[in-house]
């Protein structure tokens, strides 16, 4: 296992251990959702089945833009915990969305449309670096990233504001965030990780009370653990 | 077991048109000549045209619904997957803004045959009498040019045609019962119920939800699988896809789906003589009818009257009154959230299954007008990371930790009454869409009443969640339904329908849907815009060929036609007793 990574890894509050990457992180250690796609409708089963074989190609970003988003993305929902045969990509979907002018019904009045929205506000990642740093977003250390993320995140933008004047931090923040999670939580390796149960058509659930495991769920086994910068949720 | 009995599920094998794994439309519908003039055009086939459709063909009308998004089979289009259900919602380009803008697309917006009851959650609870005369009342909004007496007949037809499950007695408002049985909780509803009775909080459980507790006909009943929102493949919950349009069809209905109606066309005698759409090749066709019926929803409904201005109406048709697109309206729907420290698992049951309407009412003990409702809301993945980053500001990490609790998270609705006001606004943009049309700008602006009404019911809303038992209780603002832009009312000056969903300016243009409302209480607006369809539906019906050959414009109240109810929805469920 390579270990030059050990500093992005979750750590185990008890032994103050990073905790290896893992096929699968979360609390429910043998639970596949995709073990019970013979009970799903076929359109589902296509449909989930695609989102997980078929990772589409970059056509709407550059590959500069691409390896920035990524670098991105790895602070709004890092993987370090997952194994590489078992990240989630996320930028490939969201490029498709924007190449194929799929919208989803709204822009806010002091918004440009979602492609400007990604261009400008990737250049602004950059050039924020740049300012701050005299390198490239990509070339920063984790916490040079977030801290500029958090302070877009919190609407006030370090730098030049000027280059957030036609571009509400907030909002971008908000926007980048929910494409990367409505990503993420479409994966049945998220679905695993979480214990959520996936799609029931036809078969449906039954055990609907007191949170209580279909006889084909899992039920749940907690373990301690913390973001590597040690500021993790309080429970 | 990986496998089921007797191998994998593929769905149905034949070329029939599914609507759930029961019901198939077999008879091809009937197409009208393009030269034909219709009786009726009926621009969108959602909760209010499907209903309309139905009852004008039935009653021997030549009726033509044209709708913006496709004719759904359901075991071929829809499936239990989140991501996979964009194409429910209408995500074609529009503009938010104002002071609190509403998200739009998948919040509020349906697209296709069946419109926003495909997806809605489907809780049905009826207005109460009161939310028609708040301003007698309450000195608020504005009164309805009609009562809850005149429409009662008309939720309780609704009520059977959907059918809706709840409970034998329904306190609040007006009391009633349901014809079907309540549905069993989850794990939420169970929360609501704990929270509620410690607090001495009345709740109904199991409904009023427009979801079969059991099996009707060629509706299976519900099997709890809680994607509700996605759109109801098993056929349990009711749309008027499964529920009116087939019946519409068998009555010689025609619908032309992915059709975007660009303008209604007036004619030189100043009624309106049909209706321009672009067809699904991008083809621009003029259908004439004897009289229109707009059934568009809160925006497209206002966007199509201001995109139709002529020489005659250059503000918008049926605009005279400067009040189409004002008036708008949507619902607070903040999102409270509660982790427990056993599991929850708030994805099975559907979303909507219990309620409280103890503080529906005005209480002078308050300093706001009118009230709110405490529902069972239940997201699912996306739905609630997206809450999550708002509610505990997680991104990061922090986000993933969050996640990682989902099954121990359970979630509550406000559904809180948003007055009528003048500057909440549907109106046309500068830029355009694909076909070159204008699209809608929608502007929205809480005021004083309603900013201390959600700060009251948030609150009230985390104490039931606390009393529930949770650990952590968080809320995310957020906004629910849509409705207004085009109200009806007495006064010509300030609304732009009468009581039957007649314009003021054009004897044979008509509004029926949400849009029409001129408040809209705390109570989920889907069977009430049903209710108010199958009225002007009767109204039509009553008036006959006088609405294409004259000017009369009566106001007496039609006979209630109960026998123009889809024939599949009599004869099951419980009788109602008087």
């Amino acid at each position: 296992m390579n270990d030059s990574k050990r500093h992005l890894w979750p750590v185990d509050p008890a032994t103050g251990e990073p905790i290896p990457p893992r096929a699968q992180p979360g609390y429910y250690p043998r639970f596949q959702v995709l073990s019970q796609q013979a009970f799903w409708d076929e359109a589902t089963r296509r449909v989930v089945l695609d989102r997980v074989e078929n990772v589409p190609e970059i056509r709407f970003f550059s590959a500069a833009e691409a390896t920035l988003l990524e670098a991105v993305f790895n602070r709004l929902l890092p993987q370090d915990d997952r194994d590489e045969a078992h990240r989630i990509p996320l930028v490939p979907y969201v490029d498709e969305r924007l190449f194929s002018g799929k919208g989803d019904g709204y822009r806010y009045e002091e918004m440009p449309d979602d492609p400007d929205v990604y261009r400008l506000a990737l250049a602004a990642f950059d050039a924020m670096a740049n300012e701050l740093h005299a390198k490239c977003f990509v070339a920063l250390d984790v916490s040079e990233q977030d801290a500029i993320l958090e302070s877009i995140h919190e609407g006030r933008p370090l730098g030049d504001v000027e280059r957030w004047r036609l571009l509400p931090a907030r909002r971008v923040f908000a926007k980048l965030l929910h494409d990367a999670a409505a990503t993420y939580y479409s994966h049945p390796f998220a679905w695993d990780e979480i214990g959520f149960g996936g799609p029931a058509y036809p078969r449906g659930y039954m055990r609907l009370e007191r949170g209580e495991p279909e006889p084909w769920e899992s039920a749940e086994r907690r373990y301690a653990w913390v973001p590597p910068d040690g500021k993790g949720a309080p429970r | 077991m990986k496998t089921p009995l007797g191998g994998a599920f593929e769905g149905p094998s034949d070329d029939a048109h599914g609507l759930g794994p029961m019901q198939q439309l077999t008879r091809p519908m009937r197409r009208y000549p393009p030269s034909e003039i219709a009786d009726y055009v009926i621009v969108g086939v959602g909760s209010a045209g499907g209903v309309l459709l139905q009852r004008l063909a039935r009653a021997g009308f030549r009726v033509i619904g044209i709708e913006a998004g496709p004719f759904w089979d359901t075991e071929r289009d829809w499936v239990s997957d989140e991501k996979g259900s964009e194409s429910l919602y209408w995500n074609e380009p529009r503009v938010t803004g104002g002071r609190h803008p509403l998200a739009l697309g998948e919040n509020n917006s349906g697209r296709g045959v069946g419109g926003g009851s495909v997806h809605w959650a489907a809780f049905t609870p009826r207005f109460h009498p009161s939310d028609f005369q708040i301003h007698t009342l309450d000195g608020v909004g504005v009164d309805w040019p009609m009562s809850y007496w005149e429409l009662k007949p008309y939720y309780e037809l609704l009520e059977m045609e959907m059918p809706v499950a709840g409970p034998a007695r329904y306190p609040w408002g007006d009391p009633h019962g349901y014809p079907y049985g309540p549905h069993p909780m989850g794990a939420v509803g169970n929360a609501l119920i704990r929270g509620c009775t410690k607090l001495g909080i009345g709740v109904s459980i199991g409904g009023p939800v427009a979801i079969l507790s059991g099996s009707r006909g060629n509706r299976p009943h519900c099997i709890y699988r809680g994607f509700c929102i996605q759109a109801c493949k098993v056929g349990a919950k009711a749309s008027t896809l499964i529920t009116h349009v087939p019946d519409a069809l068998r009555s010689g209905a025609e619908i032309r789906d992915r059709c975007l109606a660009a303008r209604v066309n007036v004619g030189a005698d100043g009624r309106v003589s049909g209706v321009t759409y672009i067809d699904p090749q991008g083809r621009e066709v003029e259908q004439k009818a004897r009289a229109v019926i707009v059934s568009g929803y809160a925006i497209e409904t206002p966007r199509l009257l201001l995109n139709s201005a002529c020489a005659r109406h250059p503000d918008g048709l049926a605009n005279s009154s400067g009040t189409v697109g004002k008036y708008l309206m949507a619902q607070a729907g903040n999102v409270i959230l509660g982790r427990f420290d056993e599991p929850v698992r708030m994805y099975k049951a559907p979303p909507a299954h219990a309620l409280t309407e103890e503080f529906y009412e005005t209480d002078p003990k308050r300093d706001f007008a009118r009230g709110f409702a405490i529902q069972t809301v239940g997201p699912l993945p996306i739905a609630f990371a997206k809450q999550m980053t708002t509610a505990k500001k997680a991104w990061g990490w922090r986000l993933r930790q969050v996640m990682m609790d989902y099954n121990h998270w359970a979630a509550l609705g406000l559904l809180g009454e948003i007055l009528p006001w003048e500057d909440n606004t549907v109106s046309l943009a500068t830029e355009r869409d694909r076909h070159g049309l204008p699209v809608a700008h929608v502007t929205f602006n809480l005021h004083d009443n309603d900013l201390k009404l959600i700060e009251f019911g948030k609150n009230k809303v985390m104490e039931v969640m606390e009393a529930a038992g949770a650990e952590e209780v968080v809320q995310e603002p957020r906004y629910a339904h849509l409705v207004g832009g085009a109200r009806m009312g007495f006064d010509p000056r300030t609304s732009v329908v009468d009581k039957f969903g007649r314009t003021h300016d054009v004897p044979n243009l008509f509004i029926c849907d949400g849009s029409i409302l001129p408040t809209q209480g705390s109570a989920n607006p889907g069977l009430t815009i049903q209710a108010l369809a199958a009225r002007t539906a009767d109204y039509l019906i009553a008036q006959g060929t006088d609405v294409f050959q004259t000017n009369k414009r009566p106001l007496d109240a039609p006979r209630v036609r109960r026998d123009l109810s889809p024939p599949e929805a009599l004869g099951h469920g419980v009788p109602r007793l008087k």
